[in-house]
């Protein structure tokens, strides 16, 4: 019989050690986990599956790069954050083709997620193992893995969404002002990644509200509110502003044209809008897409850790009520969808395909967290749950289940565009010329095409687009739209034109048609820049 | 205080008469092996006689006989070309009867799609009954054999953790006769063999600690897969409970001992026969003794002159019998993204679900607290071992099990959930609350069940049940409604009521007669029970 001991000491130094570095230890391997998980995703070519990532990325280049950069570029479409974080690295050809001036920013957003999921816990009195545990949850999910391999915005929102959760349970639990500052600033940043963070805003003033009311009166409470609001409601007045210099209207971004209310309004028409006014429709929609993202036994052991978190009385009232912060993604989505503006599709239940599917991830860091907890209290099981835990997690992975893969690859998110911008590539790339081209409709064209920013003239353009709109046989030598099309602009714009007439429709695609200057008009095209303002 | 004196009394005449050991310790597993055995015999589906290949074919023994579904006829198909034609490869009529789950072997020959071991197990059954002229009910009669000793096994285990011995008997009876696993024990599919296996092993591992044990342990570990592939998965909390035991942990208080028993790890070479008999089946079988028959590529039809029917998908019928082209793997099977649909399934949905065909056993779930707390390892054995049968079975594309009745791939968690409900009994017995709910509960479940076993397991899921409508131009019904239409037609595929029983009575009279006895019995173990609180019961 071999025989070999373990001096407690030595068990309490590795302990000691354990606990001292679990957070260097947390960030290193998530970092190492997330540079092996970009690769991956970037060797096998769906890094770039989503409309959007490509979308986001053009966004950021054309700050930099193009026939009028500047931060007007950063437009209204979307808020302007994760575009502002890309502008550092999009300069250069490879981080924009390759995507990983916006991946790097979802990566180092999902270490920072990962960490705090570690810090929340710690502050939760949850032991190293619970800690690790909630991690592991975040980490070893498949659908996160993709999204922060990608130029998608999901995980910088996780990111400073978990960030201003954390500070306000530090805030709750401490009582310290410095926190409820930074709980504000991390809330701010997240009102300029997307809406949801202005949902956050609304509830954790609520929330904020009634805490300090009820335990120190209105006084108190008027002066708390009103500090936490300056700073965190700074980033929806910046946005209102921003609309307002650029696009004369402090509300484009909600009704003008490229809005997500307009889309809306289309899917509407077409009826095909089933959750709004429906708490039923918009709950089942919404609770899929988080089961399918997050996984149905690990919503059910966070939904059952999340109860024991809010029953558990040996933690603090005060921490019990701000650990609710942690489930507004999902209010806010249900409410999103029920007032029709958010869509959503779930294969099988909104017909066949799949539509912002992604969305169902925002739970995540949650989840993980009620998780950490639940193996804290539910000791007696702790190994079996983390075995069947690990027994779907590896399931997951050998199913290849990532819904957010398949949210881009064959949902209505995705759009084969390889054919036009390969036409553009083999054609247009040493050829002088502009190419006018609705950057609204066909985004994706124009990253996948490879060709520079400055070859495009598009919405954001300026004076480019008013002249080549109006004529466009004098700018433009080529024509990208969808014929037929009011909802592409450019065929809206240049239709009804006498310079139309000068073109040869040269390739027709099921996104997109390519027309071109007859040779004839060549000699009159300017294939300069002209206009520098 | 005249009632009191007279409570006192009457347990006191109560206790004399136990303890004159009218019922024995033995004794007591005597009555419920005969109580088991009888009502099993009720309820065993068969036709007399031994049939020949060709007999196989016919609809007497195929839909409307006792080999009504694949999985039953695929291993009476093996199990019979084992038997009767000396080959583990099918003859063409054993092919025939043996669709639409058939495999294909890349040479061309037809093979069992199933897990072989079941087909080997029941032969002895096949050869008895085959001498009383009866082939079929004595195959089928080795798995009801097995359903005792399911039941056995669980109130073993559930003594060993601690329930009292009353309760573990009526955890035990509950597992068979209130669950789906009564039909299943009367019929020839694999699933009570799996419980065995999963029970056994559970029960060697709380029981014993040696190198016997833990061989054992080993030897049905690698055995399981050979009974239903998914087995060895679940096996496996239960493999890495007894590697832990080739380590001896002592802690002191100023070091932790660590000390490894070479001994238990010799203890694996138990794995070694099954494992070696497994890889000679499937070099036998198909030619590759890596590969499992369910991985091979599946005939659904024969056409007249013996050759496959293309199956729609392939352009290229070449590809058609190619598992890679299919996509055919191991683990390929089980989907996470279909956990969602599968909890349904198993648990809510009117034509699987346990709510609608076995609800008391639900209750066992509150076992686990108490059990918990009173063996905290085996505990958590049990609940790695119940969890990973129902979330695996959850993530299988196919959670209805085919046409079945009730949930069939949740028998190893129900048997679980007995153990855990043997402990709610002992707490609870006295408990009024808790007894208007299980009563009635365990009365509608016995009701269910005693229908499943006597009728047939040909339920189809509700999501095929538009598409039958189509072709059969009727209502079709997918619960146990159609258990109902099916007794009211007077039918029962018990070989008794087959035989015996329809001279007497008709199917509907036959289903309650049976469900009186099944209830009345269990209601006088409770009522006897909860009277006596004899804690040191002798049963």
């Amino acid at each position: 019989m071999m025989q070999f001991s373990i001096p407690r000491s030595s068990l309490k130094k590795y302990q000691t050690w354990l606990e001292t570095h679990g957070l260097m230890i947390v960030i290193a391997v998530l970092s190492v986990v997330s540079i092996v998980s970009f690769i991956f995703y970037f060797q096998n070519g769906l890094g770039l599956a989503y409309n959007d990532a490509r979308s986001h990325l053009d966004i950021g280049r054309r700050v930099v790069e193009g026939l009028k950069p500047g931060l007007a570029q950063l437009g209204s479409v979307w808020l302007p954050l994760p575009h502002l974080l890309m502008v550092l690295t999009i300069w250069n050809d490879f981080m924009w083709h390759s995507g990983l001036a916006g991946a790097i920013v979802s990566m180092v957003s999902f270490v920072a997620t990962g960490a705090l999921i570690y810090l929340f816990l710690k502050h939760l009195e949850v032991g190293i193992f619970g800690r690790f545990l909630g991690v592991a949850v975040f980490a070893a999910n498949i659908n996160v893995l993709y999204l922060q391999s990608t130029a998608m915005t999901e995980l910088l929102l996780l990111a400073t969404m978990t960030a201003g959760v954390y500070y306000l349970l530090r805030w709750h639990k401490e009582d310290n002002v410095l926190f409820l500052i930074k709980a504000a600033f991390w809330i701010m940043l997240s009102t300029l990644v997307r809406y949801d963070g202005w949902f956050l805003l609304a509830f954790s003033s609520a929330i904020i509200t009634l805490y300090v009311w009820k335990k120190k009166g209105f006084k108190t409470t008027e002066g708390i509110v009103i500090l936490f609001c300056t700073l965190a409601g700074f980033g929806v007045f910046l946005w209102l502003l921003w609309n307002q210099l650029i696009f004369k209207d402090a509300l484009y971004f909600a009704f003008g044209p490229y809005s997500a209310r307009s889309q809306q309004i289309q899917l509407e028409q077409a009826g095909v809008l089933a959750t709004k006014g429906d708490w039923l429709i918009s709950l089942k929609i919404y609770f899929y897409a988080l089961a399918y993202n997050s996984g149905a036994f690990t919503l059910l052991l966070g939904t059952i850790g999340m109860i024991m978190l809010w029953l558990d009385k040996k933690v603090k009232p005060a921490m019990r009520w701000a650990s609710i912060i942690l489930i507004t993604p999902f209010l806010f989505n249900v409410l999103a969808l029920y007032l029709g503006h958010s869509v959503l599709f779930i294969q099988g239940l909104s017909g066949d395909t799949w539509f912002n599917a992604r969305y169902g991830v925002m739970l995540m860091p949650s989840l993980a967290i009620f998780i950490g907890y639940l193996v804290q209290r539910a000791r007696l099981m702790r190994l079996v749950i983390v075995g069947l835990l690990a027994f779907t997690i590896f399931f997951s992975f050998s199913s290849h289940d990532a819904v957010t893969i398949d949210d881009a690859r064959v949902g209505s998110s995705q759009k084969n565009v390889s054919e036009v911008s390969g036409w553009l590539a083999k054609n247009a790339k040493y050829e002088k010329g502009f190419i006018l081209i609705s950057a609204a409709s066909h985004d994706a064209i124009i990253f996948s095409s490879s060709l520079p920013m400055k070859k495009f003239i598009h919405e954001g353009t300026g004076a480019y687009w008013e002249s080549a709109t109006i004529n466009p046989d004098k700018l433009a030598r080529w024509i990208i739209m969808r014929t037929y099309s009011e909802d592409d602009s450019v065929y809206r714009l240049t239709k009804d034109t006498p310079g139309i007439k000068r073109y040869d429709l040269v390739a027709s695609y099921p996104f997109a048609d390519i027309y071109q200057l007859k040779d004839q008009y060549l000699p009159y095209l300017i294939t300069d820049q002209i206009y520098y303002k | 205080m005249a009632n009191g004196v007279y409570d006192k009394t009457l347990r006191l005449i109560y206790m004399k008469i136990f303890n004159l050991k009218i019922i024995h310790s033995s004794l007591g597993t005597a009555l419920i092996i005969l109580f088991c055995t009888v009502v099993l015999a009720f309820g065993l589906r068969g036709l007399p006689g031994n049939p020949t290949a060709d007999d196989l074919n016919a609809p007497s023994w195929k839909d409307s006989g006792p080999l009504e579904l694949s999985p039953e006829r695929g291993r009476f198909a093996l199990l019979y070309s084992l038997i009767e034609d000396g080959s583990l490869q099918f003859s063409l009529p054993i092919a025939r009867f043996a669709t639409p789950d058939l495999g294909i072997t890349p040479d061309g020959h037809y093979v069992s799609l199933f897990a072989p071991a079941v087909s080997f197990v029941v032969m002895p059954g096949y050869i008895i009954g085959k001498f009383f002229g009866a082939s079929q009910v004595g195959t089928f009669a080795v798995i009801a054999l097995f359903a005792i000793f399911n039941v056995l096994l669980i109130r073993a285990i559930a003594i060993r953790l601690g329930a009292d011995k009353i309760a573990a008997a009526i955890g035990a009876l509950i597992f068979l006769f209130a669950t789906p696993a009564f039909t299943y024990a009367v019929t020839l599919y694999q699933h009570h063999i799996s419980v065995f296996i999963i029970l056994l092993s559970i029960y060697l591992l709380i029981r014993w600690n040696n190198f016997w044990s833990l061989a054992s342990i080993w030897l049905l570990i690698a055995l399981s897969a050979a009974i239903d592939n998914p087995n060895v998965i679940f096996m496996a909390p239960i493999g890495l409970y007894a590697a832990a035991k080739m380590f001896i942990i002592n802690k002191e208080p100023a070091k932790i001992n660590i000390r490894f028993r070479k001994k238990a790890l010799v203890a694996l070479i138990g794995a070694l026969v099954p494992i070696v008999l497994f890889l000679w089946f499937n070099q036998a079988s198909h030619g590759n003794p890596l590969k499992l028959s369910g991985t091979l590529a599946s005939v659904k039809e024969i056409d007249a002159s013996g050759s496959p029917m293309t199956p729609p998908l392939a352009d290229n019928p070449s590809k058609a019998f190619d598992p890679v082209q299919k996509g055919k793997s191991a683990i390929g099977f089980f989907e996470t993204r279909d956990l969602l649909n599968g909890f349904y399934i198993h648990l809510f949905s009117p034509d699987r679900g346990i709510i609608f065909y076995a609800p008391v056993i639900l209750l066992g779930l509150w076992g686990f607290l108490f059990l918990l707390s009173a063996n905290k390892t085996a505990g958590n054995i049990l609940i790695a071992v119940g969890g990973a049968v129902f979330l695996l079975y959850s993530m299988w594309g196919d959670p209805w099990g085919g046409w079945a009745f009730g949930s069939r791939y949740m028998i190893p968690f129900y048997a679980i959930l007995a153990i855990g409900l043997s402990f709610v009994i002992a707490r609870w017995k006295n408990n009024y609350l808790f007894i208007i709910i299980f009563l009635p509960l365990l009365a509608y479940s016995v009701w269910v069940n005693t229908m499943g076993a006597i009728t047939s397991s040909r339920n189809p899921p509700q999501v095929e049940v538009l598409a039958l409508e189509k072709l059969s131009g009727r209502e079709e019904k997918y619960t146990f409604a159609r258990n109902l239409q099916y007794l009211d037609g007077n039918d029962s595929k018990s070989f008794v009521f087959q035989q015996y029983g329809k001279n007497i009575m008709n199917a509907r009279q036959y289903h309650w007669t049976l469900t009186v006895i099944i209830f009345a019995c269990l209601l006088g173990l409770i009522v006897w029970y909860a009277l006596v609180k004899h804690k040191d019961s002798s049963l």
